[in-house]
């Protein structure tokens, strides 16, 4: 590491590394530092269980992966990155023993939605094929753009007359759940709770306002759920990879602790060990404003207006993730395959949901810090990647829906409540599948909520989103409209991280928009930008 | 009245474009290049099945300053735009038959580029694309759609 660099990064995540990559591509010297023993943040694969058992202990799901441009920019896949795109996609399974399967194939989707309704199965094919018209457009002005806001956007749709143009796109979605959106397009129970449970793992949660606006999105992705092979890891190491092949560098266990500013502007960090490194460009945190804005910049550096909106105003998911990693010597074997042999496929199960009133009411529940009867969702990595165990065995991951802090004592509860709740976790599990008896299962970990917040701090409170997703922390106006279009009232020093637009999950988006901000700062040649 | 698809057609749609924008007010400043790719689908006679025709079109501070077929992609050519589809529901918009901005939510007719412009300057889009769908009597010597078969088929083809 030099003692100055055009670009200093801060997180190593794959937000950081994807900004970097394109960076040095640009001719930039970058440096990405990252406070981890390795790069990838939440592209974080690990042995949590036994040798030879792969867990991906948070991003599981790649989505829009062929929509994203950095996959093709930074040749991802050139670097050895390979996807699989499961056939059957994901499932819900009912404690009746029926079960609803999503596939690749659409005509299969609709057939098993046509077992509970045939009406829906047709609004679905419906609802699919508009939304499958316009997700690339939407995509292009939506994701991978700086946000426009919400006004610019419902009087552009306005004049365009999309209202008249679409069964499903409206402009009254901008003030409806996606509970009203299914409620008023689907009928039965079950087929809405599978919609809103797919809406629910994007963290569109069913019952927030607003929130319906990007369901048509949603919808269009339904079936677009990709699974990186040999972990999710993989991924951050292709971009490192391809950030190292053009001159950028990655130094991990680099603790940053200030950002330094000199007349206003962020000239370089400093680290843990006393270490400063200069940067002559620019700085860019992928890390949370918090840590950004109240840990590394000396509070004369920013207006204190800022620093207490940031207290106060930055909001975060309230519900968060509790895991349970498993190794297993057998894969499930769902009772509900009687009626639906494909949901010993689905690569994701929804393990119970029967009914919207059944998701808000547990949504409620963990709002009030209580922990929900487990209704776990389950995704069988090894189904589709055989090289995530060793031969014959198969890993397991279990998801149920849960507070960050629980109510009467706080997050420190889950140092004693892990065990106990993964293995009711486990149960419920057992009791779609009944195979797996405790004999089949080698050895399992709870990974809690507080476990987020410790390995990836700018996971603040477990936000595996790294801020609210709901319409007012949306587009331009996340997570502050000051801060809302990467840019930041310190010179030179950027926001690229999931706190900005659009949100976390595996999207690229957040860095490769404030990319377009800096290269527009700083004349360099958007090369990437082909139409 | 001009033939589809040639020069003398294309400067038809453009006079008629920039008369529907000559009364407009703030205009966006600056150069835009925007591409054209219309493929071959069966069903059109104008673009044999397994060919593509291309054209560019410049716009130069709102206006349409030319509108010509090319060949391919020249990489000296900086794009802003790319429409692409295929044919038949190409020809249907020129026709008026088809709604061209139904054409790009429907995914007919991909766009790419940078959709903040083109959603921010809504309006002149709009009169842009009824121009192109409307603005010329338009001379099908190898026959006018709707053809046999639609445009839906033809994009399912």
């Amino acid at each position: 590491m030099r003692d100055s660099y055009d670009a200093v990064i801060i997180g190593a995540g794959h937000n950081g590394l994807t900004l970097g990559a394109y960076l040095a591509r640009s001719g930039l010297e970058v440096l990405v530092l990252e406070r981890r023993h390795e790069e990838g943040g939440g592209l974080c694969t690990e042995e949590l269980t036994l040798s030879g058992f792969l867990h991906n202990v948070h991003a599981n799901y790649h989505t829009f992966v062929d929509l994203a441009p950095p996959v093709h920019d930074l040749d991802v896949r050139g670097h050895g990155v390979e996807y699989v795109r499961p056939d059957v996609q994901m499932a819900s399974i009912y404690d009746d023993g029926t079960a609803l399967t999503v596939h690749t194939d659409l005509d299969k989707t609709c057939t098993s939605i046509a077992r509970f309704s045939e009406e829906d199965a047709q609004t679905f094919r419906r609802l699919y094929t508009e939304a499958h018209g316009y997700v690339d457009l939407l995509l292009g002005t939506l994701m991978y753009q700086p946000p426009m806001s919400v006004k610019e956007l419902t009087r552009a749709l306005a004049t365009f007359g999309v209202e008249d143009r679409s069964e499903f796109l409206s402009v009254k979605l901008r003030r409806e759940t996606i509970n009203q959106f299914l409620d008023q397009h689907f009928t039965h129970p079950k087929v809405k709770a599978h919609l809103a449970f797919h809406g629910a793992v994007c963290a569109y949660t069913n019952d927030v306002p607003g929130l319906a606006i990007g369901f048509p999105l949603l919808v269009g992705k339904i079936d677009n759920w990709h699974l990186c092979i040999g972990g999710s890891h993989r991924l951050a190491h292709a971009l490192w990879r391809d950030l190292a092949q053009h001159g950028g560098v990655m130094v991990s266990d680099a603790d940053v602790q200030a950002i330094l500013v000199d007349g206003g502007r962020a000239v370089g960090v400093r680290l843990a060990d006393g270490t400063e490194v200069a940067a002559r460009k620019l700085v860019a945190s992928t890390v949370s404003v918090e840590q950004t804005f109240l840990e590394f910049l000396e509070p004369r550096a920013t207006p204190e207006e800022l620093r207490v909106r940031i207290k106060n105003d930055v909001k975060h998911k309230d519900w968060t993730l509790f895991s349970v990693h498993l190794a297993m010597t057998t894969l499930p074997e769902y009772s509900a395959a009687q009626f639906d042999p494909d949901v010993n496929r689905a690569w994701v199960v929804n393990l119970g949901y029967g009914s919207l009133e059944e998701l808000n009411a547990d949504f409620a529940a963990v709002r009030a810090g209580r922990l929900p009867e487990p209704k776990p969702n389950a995704a069988v990595n090894s189904l589709y990647d055989p090289t995530d165990a060793p031969p014959g065995c198969s890993t397991g991951l279990l998801r149920q829906f849960a507070p960050f802090a629980i109510a009467g004592g706080g997050e420190g509860e889950w140092e004693s409540l892990g065990r106990w709740y993964g293995h009711r976790c486990i149960e419920a599990w057992r009791r779609f599948a009944p195979n797996l008896t405790d004999d089949v299962i080698l050895d399992w970990v709870p990974y809690t909520p507080l476990e987020i917040a410790q390995k990836l701090p700018n996971m603040v409170r477990g936000d595996w989103m790294m801020g609210e997703v709901s319409l007012a922390n949306m587009l331009d106006q996340r997570p502050l409209p000051e801060l809302g279009q990467y840019r930041t009232p310190v010179e030179a020093l950027y926001m690229a991280g999931s706190t900005q637009h659009p949100h976390g999950f595996i999207t690229f988006a957040p860095a490769y928009n404030a990319l377009q901000v800096i290269a527009d700062d700083l004349g360099i040649d958007a090369w990437w930008r082909q139409v | 009245m001009a033939d589809i698809y040639t020069a003398e057609w294309y400067e038809e749609v453009r006079d008629a474009m920039n008369a529907r924008v000559a009364t407009m007010k703030d205009l966006p400043k600056g150069i835009l290049q925007i591409k054209v790719e219309i493929y071959g689908d069966g069903v059109s006679p104008y673009v044999a099945e397994g060919s593509e025709r291309h054209f560019l079109v410049r716009i130069e501070d709102g206006r349409c300053a030319w509108y010509r077929e090319v060949e391919g992609d020249d990489p000296d050519v900086r794009l802003d735009y790319r429409f692409r589809g295929p044919a038949t529901p190409f020809d249907e918009i020129a026709a008026g038959l088809e709604d061209p901005i139904t054409a790009a939510l429907h995914g007919t007719v991909k766009v790419r580029g940078d959709m903040r412009f083109l959603m921010r300057q809504a309006e002149q889009v709009k009169v842009l694309l009824e121009a192109y769908a409307t603005g010329v009597q338009t001379s099908w010597p190898l026959g006018q759609p709707p053809y046999a078969t639609t445009s839906e088929e033809a994009l399912r083809a």
